[in-house]
């Protein structure tokens, strides 16, 4: 089944852990202007949102993409920026709806996320839990159940006799 | 190592003038970074008998060494100057966002000298530096700021550090916001940023820090994670905040309640973090720069007279301060007087600290509601809090007498009222009763900005985890030393303290996981500066270069003119024992206190008689050139052979 990545804003602390060390990942540098996931700060509400590549299934980013260098590379499963055949013309970046796609602020390459090739590294840094990847119907499930929670319907045997 | 060190931006503000110099590489392995770095620019730069407020009086922003990385929560900025309330050393430290967003536009450090002519704030991005104009946000508050310099330059990722009218109107507790929430509170670096005419530091940068071993320094990272992640108290204090630990503390007898008169309440719930959840009131949990604990708290007031009120905290200190300080149980008048103090630029501790030294004397009967343009100002008045709160920030009528912190105000209304003016070297103790924790109380009397925990955090000699009591054991060699009524070994808890804080500060990271939670341990810090710098250095020589910084800061006061007489504790806590614990030793006697400080002086090396370092003793340290400063100025005991 295909995993995905989720996340649960509400846990959000706003560390940035995941910048950090996706720029590390990527770059073997720290600077969050290179990370492939970004976080969104309304700093005056303490509010932390963290903004990634939806994986889509009909990815504008690609259809628009004039080199074919928005894409999978041959034998692999996750999407990539094919820096080669990228000429920074920046289609993907006005084409994506999530503002996910950016351009490589030194390179002038397109940079999205690639999964890290199927082993998500913010993933594993993210200490209060508001990133997850797993399969999409373990997702779909949870957030079904959680909001039926939200609704009140789940009561204690106690309150249920009533 | 130079990104990941940062330059040094100076700013002159009288000649608008800015230049970045690098860091010398033998400067970094002798003062880390941060807080050290820091301590070795002021007494370079800060001439004696420099005045708190006036023009030349430096005002220093250091980043830790490994901010701006994913080091575990190693985000914090250090503020140096010498401190308008004390005259003496100041360093206070913030966490937020600001520091790593400095390190991103290329610079460590920010040196400020000189007055601007008018209300200006800088703005850094990317190794430029602009004087802005700031005449219209001159009279704002700490918010607004923040949201009209990110809206008029057009970036809402852009970092802020700001003063509020608090820091206008030179108050001496005045604090540096950062983030809008973080504050750098103690000390009044606020008002010496006000003195400059300085409102704001706008940062953004898009730059990238490369550690000198890259791959060591991530594998490290990763262990500081897993380790911090380990601690038996991180999942606590992420849940439940700094004031998770409240009812602890008071049943402990340790919570400051009426002015210190008492130590403990009988319901202090209303207080704690955990009623903050349960109550409502916590709508996020709110994290630093790269800490991957997340005490920080957003809280919000949704119903009621006080509906609308929203922000960062309460944090424990808030809470005590302003809260069982003053005798007021009211959950919401406290997270609206935090608003008001962050709002307004102020620090929390030394806010609630005068305004329930006020209350005493108003109970007491030395000030009257008509010094106080009507206000009632009894224990537990909960609006005339709130309306202290706003006349301190703004210097309106008995404000103004309360702005100049509570030695000062103490000196005007005169009387008794000094005896309960819970301060020593002019600074407001923070919040926990020392006369029930020994190790607290000698850190209070030997820090060089006063009684507070911030140079100290010697939470380990309560042993309240197994952490705690392992870390009593391998300072002592005993657990039974985790005994907070002991005066025994409080020297050497205090001295292996002292030196770890300040790699903590200098390095970046966060008190919490060295001295409260133990997860970042010296030897990691020596493992994070070796694959940073790559320099390789031992967890002896990092922690005295610990050791190095403490003593210099040290050295300040003595060239400023500090003597043993300095190293003291409030009043209160010297001559009342506390009502709470009826055991006889439940006070800070000079006696106590003077068999301490001469055991402390001697295993630092420190002359008993004037608490000065000896020559030898700062030879030792590599600090030859600052023997040679004090000698000239007749401040180096007298020292013979053998």
């Amino acid at each position: 089944m295909q995993k995905v990545l989720v996340i649960d804003a509400d846990r959000c602390t706003g560390c940035r852990q995941c910048e950090l060390v996706c720029s590390y990942e990527h770059e073997g540098v720290y600077a969050p202007t290179l990370s492939r996931i970004r976080l969104v700060k309304f700093e005056d509400r303490c509010l932390n949102v963290p903004v990634v590549c939806g994986f889509c299934d009909k990815p504008p980013c690609e259809d628009v993409c004039p080199t074919g260098a928005m894409g999978q590379r041959a034998g692999q499963p996750y999407a990539v920026v094919r820096e080669e055949n990228c000429i920074g013309c920046k289609e993907c970046v006005h084409a994506c709806p999530l503002g996910a796609v950016a351009m490589h602020p030194r390179k002038g390459v397109a940079m999205r996320c690639d999964l890290c090739q199927g082993d998500p590294a913010c993933v594993k840094v993210c200490a209060p839990g508001a990133l997850r990847y797993e399969p999409l119907d373990a997702a779909v499930r949870q957030k079904r159940r959680a909001r039926v929670v939200a609704l009140g319907v789940l009561r204690s045997p106690e309150e249920e006799e009533c | 190592m130079r990104d990941i060190v940062g330059d040094i931006l100076y700013v002159d503000l009288t000649q608008r003038r800015a230049w970045r110099e690098p860091v010398a590489p033998d400067r970094v392995i002798r003062f880390l970074g941060g807080r050290g770095m820091n301590a070795s620019l002021l007494w370079e730069l800060c001439k004696p008998g420099t005045e708190p407020l006036g023009p030349e009086n430096p005002l220093i922003f250091g980043t830790g060494l490994a901010t701006g990385t994913e080091m575990p929560s190693s985000g914090r900025t250090t503020v140096t100057c010498r401190s308008p309330a004390t005259g003496w050393y100041l360093k206070t430290s913030a966490g937020g966002h600001w520091g790593g967003e400095l390190k991103y536009a290329g610079y460590g450090y920010l040196v400020v000298t000189g007055k601007s002519e008018h209300p200006v704030y800088l703005w850094i991005h990317d190794g430029e530096v602009e004087f802005r104009d700031a005449r219209h946000l001159w009279g704002k508050d700490v918010r607004e700021t923040d949201l009209a310099i990110k809206r008029e330059i057009g970036d809402e990722d852009i970092q802020v550090a700001a003063i509020g009218p608090g820091g206008e109107h030179l108050v001496k507790f005045a604090a540096v916001m950062f983030s809008v929430y973080n504050a750098a509170a103690r000390g009044g670096a606020g008002a010496v940023m006000g003195s400059k005419n300085l409102k704001a530091i706008a940062v953004r940068g898009t730059g990238a820090l490369r550690a000198a071993q890259p791959a060591r320094y991530h594998q490290v990272a990763r262990a500081c994670y897993e380790s911090l992640l380990a601690d038996s108290g991180t999942a606590g204090l992420a849940e439940y905040g700094t004031s998770g630990s409240l009812n602890v503390v008071n049943e402990l007898r340790l919570l400051p309640s009426f002015n210190f008169q008492r130590s403990h309440l009988e319901d202090a719930y209303p207080l704690t973090g955990q009623y903050l959840v349960e109550a409502g009131y916590l709508k996020r949990r709110v994290a630093c720069f790269a800490c991957i604990i997340g005490c920080h708290r957003y809280t919000q007031i949704v119903r009621g007279m006080h509906a609308g009120t929203f922000g960062g905290g309460p944090e424990y200190e808030t809470l005590s301060a302003l809260g069982s300080g003053c005798g007021l149980l009211d959950t919401e008048v406290v997270i609206k007087a935090n608003e008001l103090c962050n709002l307004l630029g102020l620090d929390t501790i030394s806010c609630g600290s005068v305004i329930q030294w006020a209350m005493e004397c108003y109970e007491k009967g030395l000030i009257t509601a008509r010094d106080l343009d009507g206000l009632e100002l009894h224990w537990g008045n909960g609006p005339a809090v709130l309306e202290m709160v706003r006349r301190i920030a703004f210097r309106e009528g008995f404000g103004d007498v309360l702005a100049e912190g509570v030695k000062v105000a103490a000196e005007k209304v005169g009387g008794d009222s000094y005896q309960w003016a819970v301060q020593a070297k002019g600074l407001e103790q923070s919040r926990v009763d020392t006369r029930s924790a020994k190790a607290y109380a000698l850190a209070f009397a030997v820090n060089p900005r006063g009684p507070d925990h911030l140079h100290t955090e010697t939470f380990a000699e309560f042993g309240l985890s197994p952490e705690a009591r392992a870390l009593i054991r391998k300072i002592t060699g005993d657990e039974k030393y985790a005994n907070p009524y002991l005066t025994d070994k409080r020297p050497e808890i205090v001295r292996w303290h002292e030196d770890c804080y300040a790699v903590t500060d200098s390095l970046g990271f966060c008190a919490f996981t060295t001295t409260a939670l133990y997860g970042i341990t010296p030897e990691l810090m020596a493992q994070v500066f070796s694959a940073a710098t790559g320099y390789e250095i031992s967890e002896e020589a990092i922690m005295e270069a610990g050791r190095r910084i403490v003593t210099l800061e040290k050295c300040y006061n003595v060239r400023e003119g500090a003597t043993r007489q300095d190293d003291t504790l409030p009043w209160r806590m010297m001559n009342e024992r506390s009502p709470d614990r009826p055991d006889p030793n439940a006070i800070n006697s000079a006696e106590e206190l003077a068999a301490m400080l001469d055991r402390y002086y001697a295993l630092h090396g420190w002359d008993p008689k004037t608490s000065w370092p000896l020559r030898s003793t700062l030879e030792r340290l590599g600090l030859g050139d600052v023997a040679r400063e004090l000698g000239a100025l007749g401040k180096l005991p007298d020292e013979r052979e053998g």
